[in-house]
């Protein structure tokens, strides 16, 4: 991996909040395996990838919004909704790929809705997105389930595979991480959409005067956006064999910012890529890990981790400083 | 019925005489003063979200007695904010129906808005979790027994040489909630009486999702391949732990403890050998000796704060081998 | 004047159309949305709950209001500069649990407890204004961040005084009664974050503090060019959020007198939805206490009726989602579309029939005379509006921009700037003492030492009651003369429009002007005529008790007398002029010059009768087609002071001296100015007292 971001990177990794944060999650990682015994086994590895992999992909999913300058809090409550529906039907008796169906059907209309409001009424994403986080999960609840705790239908092979299988060692779920990271990475980079979410995140208005159709674009990045989370929905369920839709209620989405964020996307758009979040979801992933095998309170965790967060947001600062002639109104 | 027939009685026993003294003789009179004291009546329930099956299923009882015996239930609901939960009391101590029934968020939240409850002549009923203000009664799970009934198993089964290991991994919910910290205490209780070496090798807290309890134990497998046991705080959250050890293959080695409320996904985890032992404290039970002492206080004259009742449900115990239809429930939605 | 003229000159007299304009252009409709919800909320549960407005439900929401208001107050703060504090929710949970502490625990005294809990909400604060005001960091991830981290000390110290907490008493009767006690029926909170609100509004609205912190959000470049500390100014805000808060969370304290584990968790949602739902725009410049507090005040009673409903939680969050969504969309067309709905109502033509120009008289027949006239500084300025000659011949003159030039006697060649002022100089005259008293357009009345020392004399008046917009700022002072007993009287010409939209105010002739007495001997400024048509030029007669001023747009000079038997009367005495008269000063022979900017033309005249025509023109048609005054040709003309006209001076091509407004005489001289113009004229009177000067004439020879 190391050596991958070393050659792809080039000079200007080391000088940007990528770089910073990469070599960030290396001294972690080398200071884990000295310090940890067990840190720096191929079973730990793997399980630490395996952890942050559902984070990582959900950060994927928000690189898109944030790429194109928007930002959507409703994931986590378009994946509970999406997923847990869908269980609900197959419980009741609906075959799991018809109810599978419905669900995506939902989560779509989700992200239509949050991208027309975007693209059509002009309020700002993260407040839309804030907004209809608890309209989706009030949708959801109590108008399609009501209890919290959802088991996963249990003759459905496919879905035992894709929580517990493995295939040539390596678990189900960081492969489809890895799939989800390769299709967003080749959107971005090598489809027209993906260019042109870099524009209009780059500048919305010089993208809107070459004629790029930017409301069309900012419905699909939604619409996206909430199929990634009710895939990651699925791999919740079949990796817990059952979702709880008290999950909604966590900060979750903010972690996933934060990932996103970390890794050098920045939210004021246009900027970064897969290989961003990737390295922020290590990053996240390293420090998790090695707290977890130390034993650390999550509390503790929870201080160390905003701790090295703010160190790394302040290296960004030192290393590219901003100021009031350069900065940008209104990015917050 | 026979249920709850029994239920009347052990709540008759603990009510003070003055109450117990009407269940004597069945005649009409009494069931008239009865049936007269609780009718038109109005309470107020607060839980903390109409989402869990506890809560569900209190309500889906009140509900049922309620519409039986003529009185209302109005439903506050304040979705997980202990702040909008203190709202709510707040509001409703000044509408001054005649019984509160409270789901405590925890032991201080409501502390001092139950003292200005009972000033105020409002009865109120708490739920679940017990304030440092004692009101006229407390329904609600033996948290310290859960605890300590887990304890007492994993030393069974990992003490003096039983298990792989005398490893034991804990995940609660947040370190700080009273229900965690009363089964943690009842727990370590457990082992220290047991006298077994049994050791707690990682206590960490997964913030009730399912998914980062998934992660933890993935983590703390790695670290101890040779665990005996875990012990969860919350099923909803342990169906995580249940699904780590799955997937490391260590279903038979390592024994996995967990509680609830006793929905019939639980039982199903039970049954597919996720959890190795649930501990029971039945919804159905609390439901039961609520409605009970609902009624009682309906019907008491004494100034609210008078009495002070408690009513800890049992902990029951399924184990794949005493698992049976009737183990569990399915929680009543339709409303 | 026939039926209909009569009803549209009624019309346009009593139907203040312009107040339409000059309302929605006050800051506070830009409330209007947000109000509106308000009301509707109160409405709407006001009905479903009638409870809410009882004795206790008003009790009850007054304290929640304080609490939460408080809250809204304080990202409002930070909001308006450009910033977001997500951090409030925790830092408000330390500070509650502070103070529990301090007094439970540990039994410190009540005034103690209180500082210690600001000061715990200031230091959260000042790390966040650390961070994000000088070490340029991004305030929603920072705040994120510390967020956690305060909740993380938070949880860490929380089990450890929890039960002290519950357990303890303090011994406070004041921290008792601040909880559970009322004064005519709300609780002392709510009297002391009312308190709180007012100064805080008075701070942001007016005072530089305030203007600072909404120049920093609405333009962070350009207030830091400007000269503003956009560091320091972005780190107090958060310094102050985090003691708003501290307040907060004691009131919330003495209240509750406890603290739980989710106490203040996810509070920044709600307070944000409070801030936005008020109309407070994220990314700064907009936002105030009232909308702050308007927001508050829904989302309580929202919350508040949904919860004494029975609505499920969950739906009811999404009723509140929906309704915030919906606000922000109104809010969002409503900002969009305001400055529209008030370029298109603001201008409001009125009717005016001005008089009929006498055709009788030769006096205005064109000529040459002022061709020969010769320029002064020929590219040296730009823009003299008006001239003024000090007893030793020299001659000033100010400029568009802001400075007083000056050309020393005898040859003119030698130029300097006497004075920097700043703003546009127009009218100018010297005081007994020598002192240049100026009038600055944008900034009020000034004088100008022979020292060179420029003082501000008055740039405010007294506000009048019936105006809508605040007309206590002078925004326009055109020219000005002095009273022999000192007092200055100026005219300011329009307090609708600033000097760059002057052939608006012309569009309108509405009576947007006014004369003001400013009176150095007590320093007092008072408005001493209203509504007059761009009163612009002023002389004072020799009487010591009257002046005469002219009226631009009603082509006519009226005498005003300011003292004496008649004091308080206006007469018109000359009506009719064939031009716009700007500038009026005294001439030798004890008459008055008039410069007549711009001449009359029939189409303009007839379009001055016609003022829905001129309406639709200023909406339907771009400035740059409107009708307009013709100021290509002016002349000088001689009047007597009871407005006798005795001849008038032209430069008919515009070759030499295009445009005039303003003319003063001296030593057989008369020295031109125009504000178009980029010279200085002086053209040789015929017959004229070679001797006579004008601060002679005004405070007699000095040595």
């Amino acid at each position: 991996m190391s050596e991958k971001e070393k050659t792809k990177g080039g000079k200007g990794l080391s000088f940007s909040q990528e770089g910073i944060v990469f070599l960030l999650t290396l001294a972690l990682f080398v200071a884990f395996s000295i310090i940890l015994p067990n840190f720096l086994t191929s079973g730990n590895v793997i399980a630490l990838m395996r952890s942050v992999s559902i984070l990582g992909m959900l950060a994927l999913g928000m690189s898109l919004v944030v790429i194109g300058r928007g930002v959507d809090l409703t994931m986590v409550a378009t994946l509970v909704v999406g997923v847990v529906w869908a269980v609900k039907l197959t419980n009741d008796g609906m075959p799991f790929g018809e109810a599978l169906f419905y669900g995506g059907l939902l989560v779509s209309a989700f992200g239509l809705i949050v991208g027309l409001i975007v693209a059509f009424a002009e309020i700002p994403p993260i407040f839309t997105t804030l907004a209809m986080a608890p309209v989706i999960f009030g949708i959801g609840n109590p108008f399609l389930f009501k209890q919290d705790t959802h088991n996963a239908p249990r003759n459905v092979e496919w879905l035992g595979d894709l929580g517990f299988g493995a295939t040539l060692g390596i678990p189900n779920t960081i492969l489809v991480f890895g799939l989800v990271a390769l299709v967003i990475h080749l959107i971005l980079r090598y489809t027209r959409f993906g260019r042109s979410i870099y524009a209009m995140g780059d500048n919305p208005l010089a993208a809107r005067m070459t004629g790029l159709p930017l409301r069309p674009i900012i419905v699909s990045q939604y619409i996206m956006t909430a199929l990634v989370a009710y895939l990651v929905g699925l791999v919740i369920l079949a990796s817990n064999s059952g979702i709880n839709s008290r999950l909604a209620y966590t900060t979750l989405v903010y972690d996933v910012l934060l990932v996103v964020v970390l890794g050098g996307i920045g939210l004021s758009g246009g900027r970064g890529g897969v290989r961003n979040v990737i390295v922020g979801t290590l990053f996240v992933g390293t420090l998790l890990s090695g707290m977890t095998i130390l034993n650390l309170s999550l509390t503790a965790q929870n201080l160390i981790k905003s701790v090295v967060m703010m160190l790394a947001l302040i290296a960004d600062t030192l290393v590219n400083p901003r100021d009031e002639q350069t900065s940008q109104q209104g990015d917050i | 019925m026979k249920l709850k027939s029994t239920l009347i009685g052990a709540c008759a026993a603990l009510a003070l005489a003055g109450t117990a003294s009407a269940q004597q003789e069945l005649s009409n009179a009494s069931r008239d003063s009865y049936m007269e004291a609780v009718a038109g009546k109005r309470i107020v329930y607060i839980p903390m979200s109409m989402t869990t099956d506890l809560v569900l299923t209190w309500h889906a009882f009140l509900q049922r007695q309620a519409d039986e015996l003529g009185y209302t239930v109005d439903v506050r609901d304040p979705n997980w904010s202990a702040e909008a939960g203190a709202r709510a009391l707040t509001q409703a101590i000044g509408e001054k129906p005649d019984l509160i029934v409270l789901q405590n968020p925890d032991v201080q939240a409501y502390a001092r808005l139950i003292q200005r409850a009972q000033k105020a002549g409002i009865k109120i009923v708490q739920l679940n979790m017990e304030s440092l203000s004692q009101s006229d009664a407390y329904v609600g799970a033996d948290w310290y027994g859960v605890g300590y009934t887990a304890g007492e198993a994993i030393a069974a089964q990992c003490g003096g040489g039983n298990g792989a290991s005398n490893k034991v991994a804990v995940v609660t919910g947040v370190p700080t909630a009273p229900v965690d910290l009363f089964q943690m205490s009842g727990f370590r209780q457990a082992l220290e009486d047991a006298g077994s070496d049994v050791e707690i090798v990682s206590e960490q807290s997964a913030g009730y999702d399912p998914s980062k309890a998934r992660a933890i134990t993935s983590s703390v497998l790695q670290q101890h391949s040779d665990l005996c046991a875990a012990f969860g705080i919350w099923d909803g959250q342990d169906a995580g732990i249940g699904a780590a050890i799955k997937e490391a293959g260590m279903a038979d080695q390592v024994f996995l403890v967990t509680s609830g409320g006793g929905a019939q996904t639980s039982c199903d985890r039970v049954e597919d050998g996720s959890f190795d032992m649930f501990i029971e404290y039945d919804a159905r039970m609390q439901g039961q000796a609520l409605n009970t002492l609902v009624a009682t206080l309906l019907q008491s004259d004494r100034e609210a704060g008078a009495e002070k009742l408690v009513y800890y449900g049992p902990n029951y115990i399924v184990t794949p081998e005493t698992l049976n239809p009737a183990s569990c429930f399915v929680v009543d939605e339709g409303q | 004047m026939s039926a209909t003229d009569t009803l549209v000159r009624l019309r346009y007299r009593f139907l203040p159309d312009h107040m339409v304009g000059e309302i929605l252009s006050k800051r506070w409709t830009d409330n209007a949305i947000p109000f509106t919800a308000l009301v509707l909320t109160l409405a709407i549960f006001g009905n479903i709950n009638p409870g809410m407005f009882s004795a206790f439900g008003l009790y009850d929401l007054a304290g929640q209001i304080s609490e939460f208001g408080l809250l809204a107050i304080a990202l409002t703060l930070v909001m308006i500069s450009g910033g977001i504090d997500l951090s409030i929710g925790s830092v408000f949970a330390l500070c509650a649990l502070t103070v529990l502490t301090a007094l439970n625990v540990y039994g410190l005294p009540l005034p103690v407890a209180v500082l210690l809990t600001l000061a715990v909400g200031a230091f959260c604060g000042a790390i966040n204004g650390v961070l994000i005001g000088y070490m340029r960091l991004r305030a929603f991830l920072t705040t994120l961040v510390t967020l956690v981290m305060f909740r993380s000390i938070y949880e860490m110290i929380l089990p450890k005084v929890a039960t002290d907490i519950v357990l303890g008493m303090p011994d406070s009767v004041v921290w008792d009664n601040l909880g559970f006690s009322s004064f005519l029926g709300l609780p002392y909170a709510f009297y002391i974050a009312a308190v709180i609100a007012i100064v805080w509004h008075i701070v942001l609205s007016r005072s530089r503090p305030g203007w600072h912190i909404a120049a920093v959000g609405g333009a962070r470049r350009s207030a830091h060019n400007a000269g503003i500390n956009v560091r320091l100014v972005i780190c107090l805000t958060y310094v102050f959020c985090g003691m708003m808060v501290a307040a907060a969370a004691i009131l919330f304290a003495a209240r509750l007198t406890s603290v739980g584990t989710d106490t203040g968790l996810g509070m920044e949602i709600s307070v944000l939805t409070a801030v936005i739902l008020g109309g407070t725009t994220l990314g700064g410049g907009r936002g105030s206490v009232a909308k702050a507090l308007i927001g508050s005040v829904i989302v309580l009673i929202m919350t508040n009726g949904l919860l004494q409903m029975g609505v499920i939680g969950t739906v009811s969050a999404l009723i509140l989602g929906v309704v915030l969504l919906l606000a922000v969309w109104l809010d969002v067309r409503w900002v969009k579309n305001r400055q529209k709905l008030i370029d298109s109502s603001y201008v409001s033509p009125a009717y005016i029939q001005l008089k009929d120009e006498d055709t009788n008289t030769s006096v205005y027949t064109e000529n040459d005379k002022l061709r020969n006239v010769e320029t002064i500084g020929l590219g040296q300025v730009e823009g003299p509006e008006d001239v003024a000659v000090d007893r030793h011949g020299n001659v000033y003159s100010g400029s568009r921009h802001g400075e007083i030039h000056r050309w020393l006697a005898p040859d003119f060649k030698e130029h300097e700037i006497f004075a920097h002022i700043g703003g546009g100089t127009f009218g100018m005259n010297f005081d007994k003492d020598d002192n240049l008293v100026v009038c600055v357009g944008g900034m009020g009345l000034y004088m100008v030492t022979p020292e060179r020392e420029v003082v501000k004399l008055t740039d405010e008046t007294n506000r009048s009651w019936t105006s809508v917009i605040d007309d206590s700022r002078i925004q326009l002072a055109d020219d000005l003369d002095i009273a022999p007993d000192g007092r200055v009287f100026f005219s300011e010409a329009s307090i609708r429009y600033t000097v760059h939209d002057w052939p608006v105010d012309m569009i309108e002739s509405r009576g947007n002007g006014r004369i003001i007495c400013y009176d150095p001997r007590d320093g007092s400024t008072k408005t001493v005529l209203r509504n007059r048509i761009f009163p612009n030029g002023i002389v004072c007669l020799p009487d010591g008790e009257s002046l005469l001023f002219n009226e631009t747009w009603a082509c006519r000079v009226c005498r005003y007398w300011f003292d004496g038997p008649n004091k308080g009367k206006v007469e018109v005495v000359l009506d009719g002029l064939p031009g716009y008269p700007d500038n009026i000063n005294r001439a030798s022979d004890g008459n008055y010059w008039v410069c007549l900017v711009g001449m009359r033309g029939p189409a303009l005249d007839l379009a001055m009768t016609r003022p829905s025509f001129r309406r639709r023109m200023t909406r339907r048609v771009a400035p740059a087609n409107w009708i307009y005054p013709n100021i290509n040709t002016g002349c000088i003309i001689k009047i007597t002071a009871e407005g006798e006209v005795l001849e008038s001076i032209w430069d008919k091509g515009g070759v030499n001296h295009p445009m005039v407004t303003s003319c003063k005489e001296h030593e057989g001289h008369l020295y031109i100015g125009g504000v178009s113009n980029n010279r200085v004229g002086r053209w040789k009177i015929e017959g004229a007292d070679p001797t006579w000067s004008s601060p002679v004439d005004y405070w007699g020879p000095k040595s």
